[in-house]
């Protein structure tokens, strides 16, 4: 994980019953990519961010945010 | 983009990924006997031929990390592969790689110093550390990203 950076993606996704293969559709990207994110390997661009966060019905905030906040 | 495509770009790039590694061993095993052969200074025409494989399969292997490969797949698959966290991938193998040749470059000269270097065989050992490190790094990271998928 990046340092400083926290994200809640799994939550979110799990929380609305999806798998990784499916919000990897919602916001066309791979599903290594998403699977990337949820493991904190990659940090996704503003733009996939704003996707996902779209897709998911929550603010980017939500999904990713700094770890002292 | 449809179903069917996502299912496809997971196949190949997951092929891809395993395919890398293999690549590379491939590549160095063929620069190996390159230098325990005779060269192509010797005018046997096998020689020729060897030298212009590696060569041929140098081009395609930079063709392959410049671009991500899938070149005979649908321009959807081919974005589904080359995704954002795959050219991320991309960008860090070609660092790894640049650095890869640097080195060479380094003990290159300093073997300079010691015996003579032809040009041809520093521009093979250039080319192939910095390719080899590049398909290493770039199948390493794609494998991990793989994992747990």
């Amino acid at each position: 994980m990046p340092e400083g950076l926290a994200n809640r993606l799994r939550e979110h996704r799990a929380g609305r019953e999806l798998t990784q293969a499916a919000l990897a559709e919602m916001v066309g990207v791979s599903r290594k990519t998403i699977n990337t994110v949820e493991n904190g390997v990659f940090v996704p661009s503003t733009t996939l961010a704003l996707k996902l966060a779209r897709a998911l019905g929550c603010s980017v905030e939500a999904l990713f945010s700094l770890e002292q906040d | 983009m449809t179903t069917t495509d996502y299912e496809k770009a997971e196949r190949l790039g997951r092929k891809r990924a395993q395919m890398l590694p293999l690549f590379a061993i491939l590549f160095l095993t063929q620069q190996a006997s390159y230098f325990s052969g005779p060269n192509v200074d010797s005018g046997r025409p096998v020689d020729h031929i060897r030298i212009a494989a590696w060569l041929a399969m140098s081009i395609v292997l930079l063709l392959v990390l410049a671009t991500g490969g899938g070149w005979f797949r649908s321009r959807e698959v081919r974005a589904l592969m080359n995704d954002e966290a795959t050219q991320a991938h991309r960008n860090d193998a070609f660092r790894f790689a640049f650095f890869a040749a640097m080195i060479a470059c380094v003990g290159l000269y300093v073997l300079g110093l010691f015996e003579p270097v032809g040009g041809r065989d520093v521009i093979h050992v250039v080319m192939s550390c910095g390719i080899g490190a590049a398909l290493v790094r770039f199948g390493m990271l794609e494998r991990r990203a793989y994992r747990d998928a």
